[in-house]
Formats: C-alpha cells, sequence, structure tokens
C-alpha cells in the first residue's frame, strides 16, 4: 500500500512541478492571461468543454476521420505492398516511385488537394490516407521479401497451392513488418491529421477547434483540446497497436513483447 | 536476394519516373480537371526552370532550411544531453520519463495556433515549431541508446580503472550512437513535415511550405507542385547524403551496424 502511493507520488511529481512552473509563469510572466492562462482556468476550461460535449464531438469527428482514412491507407498499402513483394515488374515500377514520395510531407499536398477536391472531409481523407499508404507499402513490401525461402519451398514440397502458400506462409510470415507498418502509419497519419484540419476547413473537428480558437484568442481552449489530442494518440498506441500485436505476432511467438 | 548494382537502380527509377510523367501527362491531357488545376510536365517544368533561374526557388528553399535546421539543431542540443542523464541517472529519468511519454503523442502541428500567440508570425514560431517536433525522438532514442549499451563494457571499462570521464567519452557514448543516429533521422523527418506545415499556417513571406500554400490563391498549381518536387528532393538528399554518410563513417566503420545499401 505505501508503496503503490509513493510510485503514485512519484509518477505525478514531474506534473505537479511542470504545472507550479507554468503558473509561476502565467502569474509573472511577460504574457497576458489571455496568451498564458493559468492552471486552474485551463482544467476549469477543459471540464466545462467535456460537460458540454463539445470536445467528445470534435474528438469523435476527429477519430472518425483518422479511422477512414487508416483502412484506405492500409487497403491500398497492404495490397500495393503485397503486389510489389510478390511480382517484380510491380517492384521495378513502383519501389522508385514510393521511395521517391516518402520523403515528401503528405501535408505539402494540402493545398493541391483543396483544389481539386475542394474542402471539408474529402480531401481532408484522401490526404492523410495517402500520407499514411507510404510506410504501410514499404513495410509489406519488405515483409513479403523477408519471408524465408525455405518456408515457401517446404511449403510448396508439401503441395500447397497458390492460394495456400499465400494464406497460411506469406501472409503470417509477413505480419511482424505489416503490423510495424501499419503502426508507422497510423502514428503519421494521426500527425498529419491534425494540421490537415486546420488547413481544409472541416466543420468538426480537434485541429478545426484549435484553428478557429486563436481567432478569440482563447488559449484556454487552445490548450484542452491539446490535451484531448494527446489523450487519443497515447490511447491509440496503448489499447489498439499493443493489444493488436500482443494478439498475433508475439502470441505466435514471432517477436518479444 | 540479388544486389542490384548502382547504374541498374538509377536507370530503373529513371524508367519508372518517366512512366509516371507519362501517365500523369495523359490524365492533365484527358480533361478530368481543367487544365490549371492538372498542367502539363512541360508547363510544371518551366515553372521549376523560371524559378530555379531568377533565384525564387533558392531563396524559398534557404529559408526552409534555414528554419529546419536551426529547430533541429536546438533539439540535438537539449535532446542529446537530457537523453544522456536520463540513461546513467535513475532519478532524472523518474522526472522526466512521464513528461516524455505524455507529450510526445501530441502531433507537432497541433501546437502552431498557440504558438502563433505566443511567438508571433514568422521565424521564431516555424523554429519553435520544429525543434519540439524534433526533440522527442532525440530525447527517446538517446536515452534509449545509453540504456542499452552493453552491462559488460560499462564493467570491464570500469575494471581497468576508467574513471567517469573516460567511461562517458570512451564506452557510453560510442555504445549508445547508433541510436542517436537512428533518433536523428526520426527528427530529421519530423522537422521535414513541422516545418511545411509551420510555414504553410505560421504564413510568413518566404520558405517552401508557404509558397506551395500561397499558390493556391492563385491556381498556380505548376508552382505547386514545382515547390513539391524540391521538398522531394531536399528531404532525400538530407536522408541520403547527411545521415547515410553520418553512418557509414561511425557506426558502420566501427563495426557496430550495417550500412545501409543504396
Amino acid at each position: 500500500m505505501r508503496r503503490a502511493l509513493i510510485s503514485l507520488a512519484e509518477l505525478a511529481a514531474p506534473f505537479v512541478v511542470v504545472g507550479a512552473a507554468w503558473q509561476a509563469f502565467s502569474l509573472l510572466g511577460p504574457f497576458p492571461a489571455k496568451l498564458f492562462p493559468r492552471v486552474e482556468t485551463i482544467i476549469e476550461t477543459f471540464a466545462r468543454l467535456i460537460a458540454d460535449g463539445i470536445l467528445p464531438i470534435h474528438a469523435l469527428h476527429t477519430v472518425l476521420r483518422l479511422i477512414s482514412a487508416f483502412v484506405l491507407a492500409a487497403a491500398v498499402g497492404v495490397g500495393l505492398g503485397i503486389i510489389m513483394g510478390r511480382h517484380r515488374w510491380a517492384e521495378d515500377f513502383f519501389l522508385p516511385l514510393i521511395s521517391i514520395g516518402n520523403p515528401i510531407p503528405g501535408l505539402a499536398y494540402a493545398p493541391l488537394f483543396v483544389l481539386w477536391f475542394g474542402l471539408g472531409n474529402l480531401p481532408a481523407v484522401l490526404l492523410v490516407g495517402f500520407a499514411a499508404a507510404f510506410p504501410i507499402v514499404l513495410n509489406t513490401w519488405t515483409g513479403v521479401k523477408a519471408v524465408k525461402e525455405i518456408w515457401i519451398r517446404a511449403a510448396e514440397a508439401m503441395g500447397a497451392g497458390d492460394r495456400q502458400l499465400f494464406w497460411s506462409v506469406v501472409l503470417p510470415g509477413a505480419l511482424p513488418y505489416v503490423l510495424t507498418g501499419l503502426r508507422i502509419g497510423l502514428g503519421r497519419a494521426w500527425r498529419v491529421l491534425v494540421a490537415v484540419e486546420m488547413l481544409t476547413s472541416v466543420s468538426l473537428g480537434l485541429g478545426w477547434l484549435i484553428f478557429g480558437a486563436r481567432e478569440f484568442l482563447n488559449t484556454d481552449v487552445m490548450l484542452a483540446g491539446i490535451a484531448v489530442i494527446g489523450i487519443v494518440g497515447l490511447a491509440l498506441e496503448k489499447l489498439v497497436f499493443q493489444r493488436l500485436e500482443q494478439l498475433t505476432v508475439v502470441r505466435w511467438g514471432m517477436m518479444q513483447a | 536476394m540479388k544486389v542490384k548494382s548502382r547504374g541498374r537502380v538509377i536507370l530503373g527509377a529513371v524508367i519508372s519516373v518517366g512512366l509516371a510523367c507519362l501517365i500523369w501527362e495523359g490524365f492533365a491531357q484527358s480533361g478530368v480537371f481543367p487544365r490549371a488545376l492538372a498542367p502539363s510536365i512541360v508547363v510544371i517544368g518551366s515553372a521549376l526552370g523560371r524559378m530555379l533561374v531568377d533565384g525564387a526557388m533558392l531563396r524559398h528553399t534557404s529559408y526552409t532550411l534555414y528554419r529546419v535546421v536551426s529547430g533541429f539543431v536546438l533539439a540535438g542540443l537539449l535532446g542529446v544531453p537530457l537523453g544522456i542523464l536520463m540513461g546513467r541517472f535513475r532519478r532524472v529519468e523518474r522526472f522526466f520519463l512521464p513528461l516524455v511519454s505524455v507529450l510526445m503523442p501530441i502531433p507537432s502541428l497541433a501546437w502552431v495556433p498557440v504558438f502563433i500567440l505566443w511567438f508571433g508570425l514568422g521565424n521564431a514560431a516555424t523554429i519553435a515549431l520544429v525543434f519540439y517536433a524534433a526533440s522527442f525522438p532525440v530525447i527517446f532514442n538517446t536515452w534509449t541508446g545509453v540504456r542499452s549499451v552493453n552491462r559488460l563494457w560499462i564493467r570491464s571499462a570500469e575494471a581497468m580503472g576508467a574513471n567517469e570521464k573516460v567511461l562517458f567519452q570512451k564506452v557510453v557514448l560510442p555504445g549508445a550512437l547508433p541510436f542517436v543516429i537512428t533518433g536523428f533521422r526520426q527528427a530529421f523527418a519530423r522537422a521535414w513535415i513541422a516545418v511545411v506545415g509551420g510555414e504553410m499556417i505560421a504564413a510568413t513571406s518566404w520558405g517552401l511550405g508557404w509558397v506551395i500554400f500561397d499558390s493556391k490563391e492563385f491556381l498556380n498549381t505548376d508552382i505547386m507542385l514545382a515547390s513539391l518536387a524540391i521538398i522531394g528532393v531536399v528531404g532525400l538528399g538530407f536522408e541520403r547524403l547527411i545521415f547515410q554518410t553520418l553512418e557509414r563513417r561511425t557506426v558502420a566503420r566501427w563495426g557496430m551496424v550495417k550500412a545501409v545499401a543504396g
């Protein structure tokens, strides 16, 4: 019991120190309270916006957008990655293009997508999906290439058909890489999405909430929005991916937790 | 896996880029989008050439580089020492790790509006943004690197009478270096995204992100695509020329990791 309390206090200590520093800076620093709100104002705004349902509705829209973009990226990315890994011509054609496209920040395409697809949800989802697809393609491709030749030959020797080979050998063999790709892709989608929401003026969304709050100098609203963004991001990582990994590749003994 | 020669790789890349250009050209000519929205390759090329010749592109690129490099260097100056301290001293780790884990999943671009209010439009806000984006991968990887230095190396150095300073310079730092370099790489990739996004939102008057965003107003799709090409080339250049060289000169030469081909 006492040990639990001590470790809880240890965990809380850094936040208390930072909170106190923030408070001191807000009271004594050069910024007016409007731009650098006090800790209690931020907490109060956060509680109020949660109770009003404003933060949850914005968060919901952002998450829905993230899911649609991610599903799109995963479907296209894994499909293309597998084709590239299995067929030489596809690899020769797509690999250079993807290597060139990968280091370009997805966000740089935002104005172009707005011109092509208008404002709102469609360009946001397409752009985020586009940005997230690159790591998924590259990792899936690497994974398919990394499937041990001997497993494939063994399966063929035992008379596996093409289809069986794919479902029972290639796909599970490539899965650790695919999952890594999906994880990186989701992280990228998440980082891009917030900014894309600012640029494509969607009607509801956390990025839009923060951006809109700037007009009225509502720094407390912005910080409350950022807090929710942090919580959602942490939840994505801890709840979705670590669990997925636990259930698949770790359980099959292909990776260590 | 068969290793292809460098020449073959480049030739293959040229062919597939050429093919992709042809497909784009067909798409641009097909009239799905109006000409202003999907310009032909020739128009994009001439926009790129014009901007390269009159120096506008050089100026945009140097502004962007100035911002990204300043933010990145600041992040390195903070991140490496902090990561090392966290890896060496339990107390420092206990204090900073929760903060880092909480701040890391927040996308840097979410801070743009706040940074604009605090630092005003322009360089300071963008540099602060790059700094924020780049710090966490550096801190996190340095910390991991220091902790993963083989215990045996430290003990044997100590047994041979190395003091804290020598231990640090000869064992801990080189041992952690592969991770630190990985951290720099990830940090640069994030910084590059942050600088482009930051320039779009914290609009100044120069910079590759800004020029793309500004061209939207005038439907200058050719300028947008030309700037996108430069963003891609500079990003690839950093990865290939700077980080891979750094890796080859240090950790790969010392035999700690295999050099990445290409």
